[in-house]
């Protein structure tokens, strides 16, 4: 069997790694907690009920959020570089943040030319998710009904990316007539926060990735064949209308579910799975999916963290960390082009 | 001998017909090369007829039956295609990109069962690359990668496999190689090999049959039959050149 033991001692480091960023994650904030509180409260034996309040009540859902968010985009991120042979790929190349942010500007700005005002409400950040997801599943909705009559994944990528264009343009033609207040409401949507879900939007955004995590490995087979050609995949007999309708149903529930709850979130998607082929030096999806999803996992949780150091003086965008992050390992792996 | 393949009137293009009327067969245990001149449309009429490309008019019998009436798996099970340039997968060991040959008849995560195994090794040892089943295959040299992609199409166990200018690229040593290669499969193991090339003498030394996409007309036959004919000639019509029945070439 190709699903090697010897990536046991890989698999092992990373879950660690994650281990210790998780607990790293949940100690830093605008309050230290130690160790051996938190370990208590976990446990549930913890009686220092604000330790409990900002454990629970914050810094756990928002812990989960990042994870979610990090396993989706990269596992969602690799699937796209396989699809499109492209190692610039990520997870939203199809135009699928493109068409979220357009939901979400259409929402936001939308009611403010009504001259109604959503002010942090739990309304407005259920609406802005919502139509974020309506927005990403339009764009993904339009490809898949023209991606019959597209000829090879070359034509569909560039289809992606002139709808994702069309969608920016009309977003900025929102920007220019909408009020301040509904643009910088938008704006700091584009900025991606992990905080501030409920436990029933967290549910949500589960329901839809794990089906997207399923559909994924489900795609396994078909990813390794495409790694050796569009005209080879055809001669095996495998079904490359059927194989990208696939993939592209899980990209959308992966990244659109994502970008929904948490905005765009640039750069992780698509470092990750290079980190993943890096370490592993292997291009077997059955290695590489659940190596990115660790992976993923544990650079996001990472970037959460960065994002809190500043303490009790606010928060850094996620946005900002995972360009800081990103960018460097991307110009890395240019340089030691080998690994692409 | 059992007729594999026969064409009828067949007609190659999508929109405009870019190839008229070629009626051939071949058999099973053939070794058979397609000649013709660049852009004439030899890669279209093997990607026609292994069925990645569709097709004008005409009909196309695989075995006997018409190819549309067969499933995706159906006629993976009956021809197999090896591209002319595929693109390599870094990272992607050989013994993974061979054993991806399989693919109908692996699991749902595409796990190659343990019976299989001793036939992929078996077909790696037969196109000489035992040794580097570990290897990455993005960094075997050309001769080696090319007979990488033999080693993926015998695993799929097809009747007919077709080659796309197989040895274009190479040097004249491994020209040969891959030719004898190829012939060997064709008669040992009775499977129908169809390639294309630009290579006349080594098509004409070592086919069976040859199928000439001339300028104007299609014809097809055994080498010597064909070059008492004259049939060469149609190939490069109204050109200076001139085929040399000794030589086996256009001077």
């Amino acid at each position: 069997m190709k699903v090697k033991t010897g990536y046991i001692r890989e698999y092992s480091v990373i879950s660690a790694a994650l281990g210790l960023l998780i607990l790293l994650n949940l100690i830093l904030g605008s309050v230290i907690i130690p160790p051996r509180d938190i370990f208590a409260s976990l446990a549930g034996l913890s009686d220092l009920s604000f330790v409990n309040e900002i454990l629970w009540d914050f810094r756990i859902p928002k812990a989960i959020t990042a994870l979610l968010a990090g396993v989706a985009l990269s596992v969602c991120g690799l699937q796209m570089q396989t699809l499109f042979k492209n190692p610039l790929a990520d997870p939203f190349i199809l135009g699928i943040s493109s068409g979220a942010g357009l939901g979400v500007a259409l929402f936001v700005m939308g009611f403010s030319a009504f001259g109604i005002s959503l002010s942090g409400s739990f309304a407005l950040n259920l609406g802005v998710a919502a139509s974020a997801w309506v927005g990403a599943f339009g764009v993904t909705l339009l490809i898949l009904l023209v991606s019959s009559r597209l000829r090879d994944n070359t034509s569909l990528l560039i289809f992606g990316i002139m709808l994702g264009s069309v969608a920016s343009a009309l977003i900025t033609l929102l920007q220019y007539f909408s009020s301040s207040s509904s643009l910088k409401a938008f704006v700091v949507w584009t900025m991606g926060s992990f905080s501030g879900l409920t436990s029933a939007q967290i549910w949500i955004m589960s329901m839809l990735i794990v089906p997207g995590l399923i559909l994924s490995v489900y795609n396994i087979k078909e990813l390794n064949i495409l790694l050796q050609g569009e005209a080879y995949a055809k001669s095996l007999g495998v079904n490359l209308e059927h194989t990208r309708r696939r993939i592209l149903v899980a990209t959308t529930l992966l990244a659109g579910s994502v970008t929904a709850f948490c905005g765009p979130i640039g750069f992780i998607g698509i470092a990750v799975p290079h980190i993943a082929r890096m370490f592993f030096r292997n291009a077997d999806h059955k290695v590489l999916i659940p190596a990115t999803a660790l992976l993923g996992a544990a650079i996001m949780i990472f970037t959460d963290t960065v994002a809190q150091l500043p303490g009790q003086s606010g928060v850094i965008p996620i946005n900002t960390v995972s360009a800081l992050i990103g960018v460097p390992i991307i110009l890395i792996i240019i340089l030691k082009s080998k690994f692409i | 001998m059992e007729r594999v393949l026969e064409t009828k009137n067949l007609c190659l293009g999508y929109n405009k017909v870019i190839y008229k009327e070629i009626t051939t067969f071949a058999d099973r245990g053939e070794i058979v090369a397609v000649v013709g001149p660049n852009g004439i449309g030899k890669s279209t009429l093997l990607k026609s007829i292994s069925g990645i490309q569709s097709f004008r008019s005409g009909e196309i019998l695989i075995d006997g039956k018409e190819i549309s009436s067969y499933s995706h798996n159906r006629l993976a099970e009956k021809v197999s295609f090896v591209p002319s340039q595929s693109p390599r997968a870094r990272n992607l060991s050989l013994f993974d990109m061979v054993s991806s040959g399989c693919y109908n008849r692996t699991n749902w995560l595409g796990q190659v069962g343990s019976n299989e195994m001793e036939f992929i090794y078996h077909t790696l040892e037969r196109v000489g690359l035992t040794d580097f089943a570990g290897r990455d295959s993005s960094r075997l040299s050309d001769g080696e990668f090319q007979r990488a992609t033999i080693a993926r199409a015998l695993v799929q166990e097809s009747k007919i496999i077709f080659l796309d200018e197989p040895t274009a690229f190479l040097d004249i040593e491994n020209k040969l190689t891959i030719t004898r290669l190829l012939k060997e499969i064709a008669h040992e193991e009775a499977r129908c090999v169809i390639f294309s090339t630009h290579d006349l003498q080594l098509a004409i030394k070592h086919c069976d049959r040859i199928w000439i996409m001339g300028r104007d007309s299609f014809s097809h036959g055994n080498p010597q039959d064909l070059i008492e004919k004259g049939a060469f000639d149609t190939m490069f019509k109204d050109s200076p050149l001139k085929f040399d029945r000794n030589l086996y070439t256009f001077v």
